[in-house]
């Protein structure tokens, strides 16, 4: 289907740095016209890039892509037009995306019909179809088009650089934008000081969460004495509501293969381990086309480049333990052992993976690895805050309306992130409140959105900045029933090492537990910041210190919802089932009498095709009629 | 780790691992993992390290992790069978209990806990006849809650297998299920021929 073999996705033999420069002279241009927009209404050279993140896949974008591949093939168009399947290009609620280049157009839920009428239409005679292209209203209510949606109009991208722009399985497209002309510099050009220097004066720290100096990091590693070191990706992102490590991962292998070379060649390690979680099972696989591919390439193995450097990777697979992204309980599990932290000192720069000296880095800090030593520190430097360097990569989902990925420079204001980028609200209703650090992080409530997005800020605020994940909330979310949520899960991933954790998240839990059942005492808020703040100052580590996060500032900015729930024994977003009291809307009841057979207590009574009514008495707020009910009659309020 | 215990019955009470061994065999084990597992040992030497990945090539293969191959992955490894359980028991991914044949995976990330997942999950819980992480006694399906899945953009979402559904109200939660039975039914009735001529169409 695909004549043009150029683009042949494997290089498949040993490269040099004067094959690579022929790479970047003869596949660049073809790369960049994928990043203009040149609206040209006519037949020529096009390329349609269709979005093969995650998210699109499970819309059918492998069908959609297929079925264009086979309609340009059928219209004679495969000579001047290709399908590119590329890693997530943001967007998720649109998906599948497809992006038509070099006009730069954007079609949103590319439906089999669209994707015939693309091709037929668009491809073949250079007819933008306006309808279905990607818009959005502007401020002044202007119809911005495509690249011009804030969506994409004001991210900056660094780590994302090439998602979504090149194909993850093609080593060519990868060096064409500049890929590996940082391990080139650092193997042929500069000292390893030089190298440190840089990486310390661009102020990148770690996008783990911690957000510990990458550069310090890195030093502290190489200063470690020790024949073997390790060099170590944590890939395992288990925060819910974060994917932005997976889509590194599927759109960009490379960028984080070659980081992880040169921190080798830097330390002074020959092995490195990606440690990825088992639910991720396509960046598992590209990540490991990738690997076979560089080995082959010469970019992985003995004598990379022809340097003397050897240096190669292996991937492990978790296996389901949010715990594991803590490091030491990660190098636990990479050695085959339950992933439970130890204490430190020692770090893992002095022993780390069986014991020796290890730099752990994740994902999103990998990729900004090649571009700081490319463009170099001022650069990179000059773009955040004073504190906070660079840029950050965010998860929208929840509430919002463009749920998906944006690269956006540190410093900007949750606001713009969550009305601009993100489109406000879904529902229309108001913002209620942006839960940024997943179980380990906290709630800014709406009234703080202005808050700039960078380290500090968000830490004065009872927020983290975390791995990324925003979950942004409408008002139908009661914030009780939030902290239950991720205290659940930090019961649930617990490894059960040290007590405080073990048991006194447990505690916090049923305290929470009975006041979303109208259980709570009018002491239980006290007691949750009390036991809340020991567990903080008494866990082993980083997951049972920030356990108590999510309550603690849900307590400090949702206090009176809180209170509600204890005096009045009620919940004002109508969401913890035992204090809502149940109605059937008359309009929408159809009689069948399924919500009858489903309540628990013969609470509901009604002849078959009349309506239904639920005696209050008798209810006991369980909610299963809520469910049952498959007209949607019945409401909790 | 709902799928670690077992069933108290008054037949198990007071009896523990043994028993729990015994009622988990009762199923015959397809003698070519074990070739499987001499061949990834031969492949990738080393000890301890090589546990989880080979665990992860075992339950793809076999589904679960019943002990008798516990034992066997622990003698290959140089390490003690309660030292790979240790490890089957910590994380959730590994299960020693089979699976259904529809694993219903419903996502409970936070994208997907508000916007109503707990409600998918009760939705599904209702139609198929299952507690988290139970199996219906056909095997036809089980439920499991899951981690974030990652495809926020589609909450609530639901992985069937490997195959994830979004957008999910109670009703599109329905009529999955009653897909997935009249698969079912269809595929039986065509094992037994009886229906198959009208099935081949």
């Amino acid at each position: 289907m695909n004549t043009n073999t150029e683009f042949s996705p494997a290089v498949v033999r040993p490269l040099d740095r004067e094959v690579m420069a022929a790479i970047r002279e003869r596949v660049r241009p073809v790369i960049e016209e994928r990043l203009v927009t040149r609206r040209e209404p006519e037949p020529l050279r096009r390329e349609v890039l269709v979005c093969h993140g995650g998210a699109c896949i499970s819309c059918r974008a492998v069908p959609v892509a297929d079925l264009m591949e086979a309609a340009i093939d059928q219209a004679g168009l495969a000579d001047q037009t290709r399908v590119v399947r590329v890693g997530c290009m943001g967007l998720c609620d649109a998906g599948p995306l497809v992006l038509v280049s070099p006009d730069g157009v954007y079609y949103p839920r590319v439906t089999e019909d669209l994707a015939h009428r693309i091709v037929n239409e668009h491809v073949s005679s250079g007819a933008v179809i306006e309808d279905a292209e990607l818009t959005w209203e502007g401020p002044d209510g202007e119809t911005l088009r495509s690249r011009e949606v804030p969506f994409f109009a004001r991210q900056l991208k660094i780590a994302l650089r090439n998602c979504g722009v090149i194909d993850p399985g093609s080593l060519e497209e990868y060096i064409a934008t500049d890929g590996y002309a940082a391990l080139e510099k650092v193997l042929f050009e500069m000292t390893l000081d030089q190298v440190l220097a840089e990486l310390k004066r661009s102020g990148l720290r770690g996008r783990g969460g911690a957000g510990f100096p990458v550069g310090l990091k890195w030093q502290f590693v190489h200063d470690a004495e020790g024949d073997v070191k390790y060099v170590v990706c944590n890939a395992d992102e288990g925060d819910p509501g974060a994917f932005m490590d997976r889509s590194i991962l599927e759109g960009d292998p490379y960028s984080v293969v070659e980081a992880m070379t040169i921190a080798g060649r830097i330390i002074g390690s020959k092995q490195g381990y990606v440690y990825v979680r088992a639910e991720y099972p396509l960046a598992i696989e590209r990540l490991e086309a990738s690997l076979e591919n560089a080995r082959s390439s010469g970019l992985l193995g003995e004598d990379i480049l022809g340097s003397g450097f050897d240096f190669d990777l292996e991937i492990r697979i978790g296996a389901g333990a949010f715990v594991c992204g803590e490091e030491t309980a990660l190098m636990h599990s990479i050695e085959g052992k339950r992933g439970m932290p130890h204490p430190r000192p020692p770090f893992p720069a002095q022993k780390g993976l069986w014991k020796r000296p290890t730099l752990l880095n994740n994902v999103e800090s990998w990729a900004n690895i090649s571009p700081i030593l490319l463009r170099g520190a001022p650069w990179y430097a000059s773009i955040g805050t004073a504190r906070s360097k660079g840029t950050k990569v965010f998860a929208l989902a929840g509430a919002i309306r463009n749920t998906g990925l944006v690269e956006v420079p540190m410093g900007i204001s949750l606001r713009e992130v969550v009305e601009d980028l993100g489109g406000g609200i879904r529902s229309g209703l108001p913002f209620k409140a942006a839960q940024s650090g997943g179980p380990s992080g906290g709630c800014v409530p709406a009234a703080e959105a202005d808050v700039s997005v960078d380290y500090e800020s968000l830490q004065e605020l009872g927020a983290i900045m975390g791995s990324g994940g925003l979950i942004v909330m409408d008002e139908t979310t009661c914030m009780v029933e939030l902290a239950r949520f991720f205290m659940d899960f930090i019961v649930d991933e617990s490894c059960g090492k040290c007590p405080p954790c073990r048991i006194g998240n447990r505690v916090m839990l049923s305290i929470l537990e009975r006041i979303t059942r109208g259980e709570g005492q009018e002491d239980d808020l006290d007691l949750l910041e009390r036991l809340g703040e020991h567990i903080q100052l008494s866990s082993l580590c980083g997951l049972g210190q920030t356990g108590p996060n999510p309550v603690l500032s849900t307590l400090r900015h949702f206090r009176e919802e809180y209170e509600i729930h204890v005096r009045e024994r009620r919940c004002p977003a109508g969401q913890c089932r035992a204090l809502l009291t149940y109605t059937i809307t008359e309009d929408l009841c159809n009689g069948c009498h399924v919500c009858a057979k489903a309540c628990p207590v013969d609470a509901i009574s009604g002849e078959i095709k009349n309506v239904h009514l639920i005696d209050q008495e008798v209810c006991t707020h369980c909610g299963a009629c809520l469910t049952a009910c498959p007209t949607g009659a019945i409401e909790g309020k | 780790m709902a799928e670690m215990r077992n069933e108290v019955t008054e037949e198990t009470v007071g009896h523990g691992f043994l028993d729990v061994q015994r009622l988990e065999t009762e199923e015959a084990i397809d003698p070519e993992v074990y070739r499987i597992i001499d061949q990834y040992v031969f492949k990738h030497p080393g000890g301890q390290e090589q546990l989880i990945p080979l665990l992860h090539r075992v339950q793809q293969y076999l589904g679960y992790l019943p002990f008798p191959v516990q034992e066997y992955v622990a003698g290959r490894l140089d390490l003690s069978p309660v030292e790979v359980y240790a490890v089957i028991s910590f994380y959730h991914f590994f299960t020693t209990t089979p699976r259904g044949r529809y694993q219903l995976k419903v996502c409970m990330g936070t994208a997907c806990f508000v916007n109503n997942a707990q409600t998918i999950c009760d939705v599904v819980g209702d139609l198929s006849g299952l507690e988290v992480g139970g199996v219906t006694e056909d095997r036809l399906f089980s439920l499991e809650q899951v981690r974030c899945i990652g495809a926020c953009g589609l909450a609530p979402a639901l992985m069937v297998n490997d195959d994830a559904h979004g957008h999910l109200t109670p009703n599109a939660v329905r009529k999955l299920i009653r897909k997935l039975k009249s698969t079912a039914r269809k595929e039986k009735n065509g094992n037994g021929g009886e229906a198959s001529s009208e099935h081949k169409h």
